[in-house]
């Protein structure tokens, strides 16, 4: 582990339209993810439960590609992050996350594109009831594995990538652990199956109390997951855990996303009512975005006070 | 009072992580910016040890020293080398500049000044720094980072794929027990799925 910090560095000023697709892009991958896995193991009970991520992964996945596109200097070149801009070829660097990310954003896009077609054309909108037969082989079948398990590969990288991005820079914190991927995955992870659940409960969907038990079985153990990593993630930034975690937003993590983001959902759950289900579904959604500010805006405070 | 140039690293940070392609090394093994290129991802601003890259106000894009990369292309050396009046600024061929740096420093030595040293000359600091400075402080008193402080960013990202993919198998895992899959209970429900549809 690095724990030398440098302050010497200049503050990218990676702030609120990238907090948004942080967090915004996780619920994608997370709950695009729930469901591909519920593809492969559950039962047609949980696939039509989890049938919602369809709906929601490309639209949010979409915005997320707005709000980068946003954030550009010259968001008219966006383009130049997949194509050469001289020749047109493709711009491809393995070892550069941002341009892995790019490419790896642009998979996902299009997956979750196929599945939200899928399910226009299952649910007869839009006159794409004709095309339902070829969205039942996307779901179900060797073909149907395939495409979740595809899709589940892809949105586990959109979930992880942009904290392994962020450890790949000289930023104070940020290149001082390995384990903000990882913890990323987990919030995403926990922030989809919460949005799942939330929909679910809250428009009253037509589903089984067996899948909505195994949805949050997958929640709690989603939960505990982003809480152990959280756990990790400052135990490997070592000495430098308290002065990450002393001031604003870094504060968040020990204040706000691990006592009302995660063990108050987790509590919540076990009291077995609709509405305090409901209730820990935007306890760990607000816990998720917490989370993304706080690890986002880590270096904040230490390159401000260097430079002013 | 030091010059705050772009370093020009061997390993440059920016150049690893831009990815769009805009920074570049030139033929005179200078790390420059491609202005119609880059996009103001700011990712090369993350990397940068030095801090030496900026957003222009104007162009919105990342902008920093090129070491007059015109000038240079027209047999002209730097100009902040050219202006200084103290001859500070050296440049040159960067072996020669080495060597002259050495003796310099050997000089200092034999005058009691023990404390001088080389920073950036070698190899030690991202593969070596194509401008690098005569010290007698550690670099931290000018501002400069400590070879622990500059990374070269790939470093990371290994490890860190290979946590997240623990990860999502865990993750994985949690949905395997959470569905509770039953063999021949999917099975059924697929073949009535198929039915249905």
């Amino acid at each position: 582990v690095n724990t030398e910090i440098n302050s010497y560095v200049a503050d990218p000023e990676w702030h609120g339209w990238i907090i948004w697709y942080f967090f915004l892009g996780g619920i994608a991958a997370g709950a695009y993810v729930t469901a591909a896995l519920a593809d492969l193991f559950g039962t047609s009970d949980d696939r039509r439960g989890v049938r919602v991520a369809y709906y929601i992964a490309f639209p949010l996945v979409g915005v997320c590609g707005l709000l980068l596109i946003a954030d550009l200097g010259r968001p008219e070149r966006f383009w130049h992050m997949l194509f050469q801009s001289n020749t047109g070829w493709p711009m491809f660097k393995w070892w550069s996350p941002m341009s892995v990310g790019s490419w790896g954003l642009s998979a996902f896009g299009m997956l979750s594109f196929a599945s939200f077609l899928g399910v226009l054309a299952e649910d007869a909108r839009f006159g794409l009831e004709r095309f339902s037969p070829l969205a039942a082989r996307m779901r179900i079948g060797w073909t149907g594995r395939l495409f979740a398990l595809g899709g589940a590969l892809s949105a586990f990288f959109l979930g992880s990538y942009t904290g392994v991005l962020l450890g790949a820079t000289n930023q104070p914190f940020w290149s001082n652990t390995t384990w903000t991927g990882a913890l990323f995955l987990a919030s995403a992870f926990s922030t989809g199956v919460a949005t799942i659940l939330l929909i679910n409960r809250g428009l009253r969907l037509a589903v089984t109390e067996d899948t909505l038990v195994h949805l949050e079985r997958l929640d709690t153990w989603a939960m505990a997951l982003e809480l152990v990593l959280i756990a990790v993630f400052l135990l490997s930034l070592n000495k430098l855990a308290v002065a990450a975690v002393r001031q604003w937003p870094g504060v968040l993590v020990p204040a706000f996303v691990v006592p009302v983001g995660i063990l108050a959902p987790l509590g919540l759950q076990h009291l077995k009512r609709a509405r305090s289900a409901e209730l820990a579904c935007v306890l760990a959604l607000a816990g998720g975005f917490a989370l993304r500010a706080a690890v986002v805006g880590m270096p904040v405070p230490l390159l401000w006070s260097r430079h002013h | 009072m030091m010059s705050d140039v772009c370093k020009h690293c061997v390993n440059a940070p920016c150049l690893e992580v831009c990815p769009t392609g805009a920074i570049i090394r030139t033929e005179f093994d200078t790390v420059y910016i491609q202005e119609p290129t880059c996009n103001g991802c700011r990712d090369c601003i993350t990397a940068c040890p030095f801090g030496v890259i900026h957003v222009s106000a104007e162009k919105h894009i990342a902008q920093k020293c090129t070491l007059c990369y015109d000038r240079l292309q027209h047999g002209l050396v730097p100009a902040c080398a050219q202006a200084c009046p103290t001859q500070s600024i050296q440049f040159g061929p960067i072996a020669e500049l080495k060597a002259r740096a050495a003796m310099r420093v050997d000089a200092l030595h034999s005058r009691g000044e023990t404390e001088a040293y080389l920073y950036g000359a070698d190899d030690s600091i991202l593969g070596g720094l194509n401008a690098f400075y005569l010290l007698v402080d550690r670099p931290e008193a000018y501002g400069l980072p400590s070879k622990a402080q500059a990374q070269v960013p790939s470093r990371s990202v290994w490890p860190a794929s290979i946590k997240a993919v623990a990860t999502s198998l865990v993750a994985g895992l949690g949905a395997f027990l959470a569905f509770g899959r039953r063999k021949e209970r999917v099975a059924a429900s697929e073949r009535e799925e198929a039915t249905s549809s």
